[in-house]
């Protein structure tokens, strides 16, 4: 491996069998950040220096954090909420699995930090139900920072005290949206929320609340620590600090890796990532989570790994979740089982979203069973343009994306498949040595 | 006050509204499933989208906070285009069968449809199917094929009867209304609201079910007697010139249902079960023959008999009924009341299982007009004691009065509406119209007087109290 040099902020350690404990983590400088902020800084500065950095959301919405956290009012009398959101429910991320693993003390230093900037007294970590080791060594770490009065204390002579509750979810996709995350985490069934009031206005419990990615919050800790500067010397001027993405499907070495925005995109696929198994091209690459849209090979080749980028080929970083795509695959199929997740994930709350995606569902389904008629392309299209902007919560809107996205790119594959009652590439969704 | 324009026109809106609640103030329509004044925002149905001058997209009305000079626009090409797609998505996986359900002719879903699409459905793929006659309780059925998952009777059970005795399980278009599991449903006295309040037919009564095409019905404005709160109801009848001509002719003189009718002075736009269930206590048998100690006579014969009774007496005592009208009341107080030692009789007690008072609307006094008796005739009668002595006439009006009070030597002159196998101890009995053969007024427990009118007929053996009384004050016989 050709690395130059480490330019991590995360993954700043080797992984070993004992690198998530309080141990190793003080051992690395662990649980300085907090003390610093404590000691030196008012919760006013800390989100000014959140702000300044211009961290940006690493959930899938790119929403910058300093600007959420500005619209808490400390001073509304009020008790303010925190909660992380541990509900990496987006196929093709498990980003935020690698810091709940192999960092945990690093999210809960930072949320330490967090809870102080939001004068928060109970915080919250609501987790994927499906994650068990993620779960249980968060919960350990917790138990290990309550050992050692990080939490549930009075903090470093100040009268600053933060309790943390870890939630397990029961693995339901739209619980991963802030909303429908509240409403879970309150005990109700997780239906997202009409906006407004915005979360950081009537959120939990109908108060003021912050819902950030476990990304996004375990890298309060180094900005805090290291300063904006440093943060912002990672990355570019508009994407700064560095993302972790988790890259899957058709790869030679897939994994978790931190980047920097702004590396080239292919020599991430084939440097980093060691390229497509059997030397097959790139076909495309869902860059984000499904939920954004697909990028083709040939884009793959012209565009840096960050959201202004990837935006000129209309797509974005969105959750980090990377599935690759190599040559000889089937679209169709590939969408079918794009929509077949998106329909059994919709909440069915409002109505695009409920009857749209098992719409989209049942069509392609009849795509692949060879009964596709040639108007239903122009029906998935506009089954999905409904959605858009016109749900409760972001994940009905992006779930039209998807479709969209590999429609206006590989149109032409439906068409065969309708055409000819086949596929162009037999089905294919694997990526075997031959065919 | 900010002011608002609504495709142009000025409307001043109260801080705090919506844009919804401002245009519905204001008499302009905007569609909605799930939206109910009554109810908090879902957001869920979409159809009421609206388009924001100078904005490129939609945005649903019900969750718009107004903001001084919003000029929003309600039909425009992209809204229209909006709304269709959505009702085109909301009857995706609605089965249409208009024809056999019991909401046709009333259903948003069906108005909706012919106003803002009109169109037949572009997906030619099996529809979703679910779970159709799913009871909910004795009472509501529910077709799940036919419900468009706006949650109003979700809400409405949580919000209004508080019972949250229903919600949604499942996900996605899988999603069905089913009632919790501890049956709280039940035995919630409000549940038929959630039929009213479903745009579509997929909550139904269970009494009502298949009786008749609404389009056949009319209401007749009236009042609940079922307790002091005086809902306003409508009471549903057989149109005149839909009258059946053969099969069961009784179907010309029945109350089909009942619903509530908004009034946010007394009951808003909901009512208790009780109050659905007043066909049945108006259907109770009647008393249909005026007799002299048990034997029949003609009406006039023993009005004339009661008459005399009244004008010898000496010492008479009255039990008026508090189920009698305020006009009703009226007319004895005019009449007979000088004459008369005045008692407000209760004609009825809370009946073993009925829900006695709760903070919602049904009160623990189960008569209409107990306010409007007890404001001309301040003493109540008690059941439990003894009538004055010396009496040596007893009027008892309305139902519910125990012979035995009554003391010896004492004449008995009995006014009741239904049949009693006790009213021939009487010594006179006549009998009374009922609250659906006249107009009237009763006065609630708050002093709001709402005003009910004739649907049917009374019985021709039958008397009005009211032209009664006037009859029974004339102290000299008037030869016929």
């Amino acid at each position: 491996m050709n690395a130059p040099e480490r330019r991590n902020l995360l993954m700043t350690f080797e992984v070993t069998p004992t690198s998530h404990l309080l141990a190793d983590f003080r051992a690395r400088g662990g649980y300085a950040a907090v003390e610093k902020a404590l000691r030196t800084m008012t919760p006013k500065e800390i989100t000014e220096e959140v702000t300044a950095s211009g961290i940006q959301g690493r959930g899938g919405a790119n929403f910058s954090a300093g600007r959420k956290w500005g619209v808490i009012n400390l001073s509304d009398g009020q008790p303010h909420y925190l909660c992380a959101n541990a509900d990496e429910g987006e196929p093709g991320t498990f980003k935020d699995r690698w810091i709940l693993e192999n960092a945990p003390h690093l999210l809960l230093e930072s949320m330490l930090i967090a809870a102080y900037a939001l004068q928060v007294r109970h915080a919250f970590i609501y987790i994927r139900g499906e994650f068990d080791l993620p779960y249980r060594r968060i919960a350990g770490a917790l138990d290990e920072a309550y050992a050692a009065g990080y939490y549930g204390k009075p903090l470093f002579g100040t009268d600053f005290t933060c309790d943390l509750i870890v939630y397990r979810g029961a693995g339901s996709y739209v619980c991963g949206e802030a909303s429908g995350l509240l409403s879970s985490l309150e005990g109700k069934r997780g239906y997202p929320r009409n906006r407004p009031p915005r979360l950081t206005v009537r959120g939990l419990y109908q108060r003021p609340t912050v819902v950030n990615n476990v990304e996004t919050l375990s890298n309060i800790a180094g900005i805090i620590m290291d300063g904006t500067e440093a943060f912002k010397s990672f990355g570019t001027r508009k994407s700064p600090g560095t993302r972790l993405v988790s890259i899957s499907g058709h790869i030679n070495k897939p994994g978790v890796y931190e980047v920097e925005p702004g590396r080239p995109f292919r020599e991430f696929i084939f440097d980093t990532c060691g390229g497509v198994p059997h030397g097959r091209k790139v076909k495309a690459i869902i860059p984000g989570g499904i939920s954004t849209k697909v990028v083709t090979g040939e884009e793959v080749d012209r565009v840096r790994l960050d959201n202004e980028d990837l935006a000129t080929v209309g797509s974005g970083m969105g959750s980090g979740g990377m599935v690759v795509i190599a040559e000889g695959t089937c679209m169709v199929r590939l969408l079918q089982v794009l929509l077949r997740f998106y329909h059994h994930e919709s909440c069915g709350q409002c109505t695009p979203c409920r009857e749209g995606m098992g719409w989209m569902h049942r069509i392609i389904d009849r795509i692949v069973a060879g009964e596709g008629r040639p108007e239903d392309i122009e029906q998935l299209k506009k089954i999905s343009a409904w959605n858009d902007g016109n749900t409760i919560c972001g994940m009905g809107d992006a779930a039209g994306y998807a479709a969209l996205g590999i429609l206006a790119k590989f149109g032409d594959e439906f068409e065969h498949y309708i055409t000819h009652k086949r596929s162009r590439h037999d089905g294919n969704l694997e990526c075997r040595a031959s065919t | 006050m900010p002011r608002i324009y609504i495709d142009g026109r000025p409307i001043d809106a109260d801080a705090g509204q919506t844009v919804m609640q401002a245009a519905v103030a204001a008499g302009i329509e905007i569609p909605a499933f799930c939206w109910h004044p009554n109810l908090s925002v879902s957001g869920s149905c979409r159809v009421c989208a609206v388009q924001v001058e100078g904005r490129s997209w939609v945005e649903i009305s019900c969750n718009m906070p107004v903001a001084e000079d919003l000029k929003v626009l309600t039909d425009t090409d992209l809204v229209r285009a909006y709304r269709k797609s959505i009702l085109e998505l909301t009857t995706l996986n609605h089965p249409v069968d208009c024809g056999i359900c019991d909401k046709s002719g009333e259903c948003t879903l069906q108005d909706y449809h012919y106003e803002h699409n009109g169109k037949p459905s572009n997906s030619r793929d099996v529809k979703v199917h679910a779970t159709k006659f799913h009871h909910l309780s004795e009472r509501i059925t529910l077709d799940n094929e036919r419900c468009i998952l706006c949650s109003r009777c979700v809400r409405f059970t949580h919000e209004i009867s508080k019972t949250k005795s229903l919600g949604i399980v499942n996900r996605g278009d899988h999603s069905l209304v089913r009632a919790s599991e501890d049956g709280a449903f039940e035995h919630d006295a409000y549940s038929d609201n959630v039929v009213d309040i479903c745009p579509v037919g997929a909550l139904l009564s269970r009494a009502f079910l298949y009786k008749s095409r609404v389009w056949y019905l009319e209401p007749t404005p009236s009042v609940c007697p079922g307790c002091s709160r005086g809902c306003t109801v409508d009471l549903w009848h057989r149109k005149a010139e839909w009258k059946l001509r053969a099969l069961d002719p009784a179907k010309n003189v029945a109350i089909e249902r009942v619903t509530p009718r908004d009034n946010p002075a007394v009951n808003g736009p909901w009512t208790c079960n009780k109050a659905r269930d007043l066909p049945a206590f108006f259907e109770r048998p009647r008393a249909v023959q005026a007799m002299l100690a048990g034997k029949p006579v003609a009406t006039l014969e023993a009005i004339e008999a009661a008459r005399s009774l009244v004008a010898c007496a000496r010492n008479p005592v009255a039990l008026v009924s508090n189920w009698g009208s305020n006009e009703e009341l009226a007319a004895f107080a005019q009449a007979l009341a000088a004459r008369f030692t005045v008692r407000v009789k209760t004609d009825w007690a809370p009946q073993p299982g009925e829900v006695v008072e709760d903070a919602i609307l049904i009160r623990a006094d189960k008569n209409p007009n107990t306010a409007g008796a007890c404001s001309r005739f301040p003493a109540m009668d008690d059941p439990a004691a003894k009538l004055p002595d010396g009496c040596d006439l007893v009027l008892a009006w309305g139902e519910g009065f125990d012979l035995t009070r009554v003391p010896r030597g004492a004449r008995l002159v009995v006014l009741d509406a239904w049949r009693d196998p006790g009213h021939e101890n009487a010594d006179v009995f006549i009998p009374t119209s009922i609250q659906t053969e006249r107009d009237g007024s009763y006065t609630n427990f708050q002093g709001v007087t709402s005003g009910f009118k004739a649907c049917f007929a009374k019985p021709e053996a039958a008397v009005h109290a009211e032209e009664l009384f006037a009859a029974l004050g004339v102290r000299e016989s008037v030869p016929a």
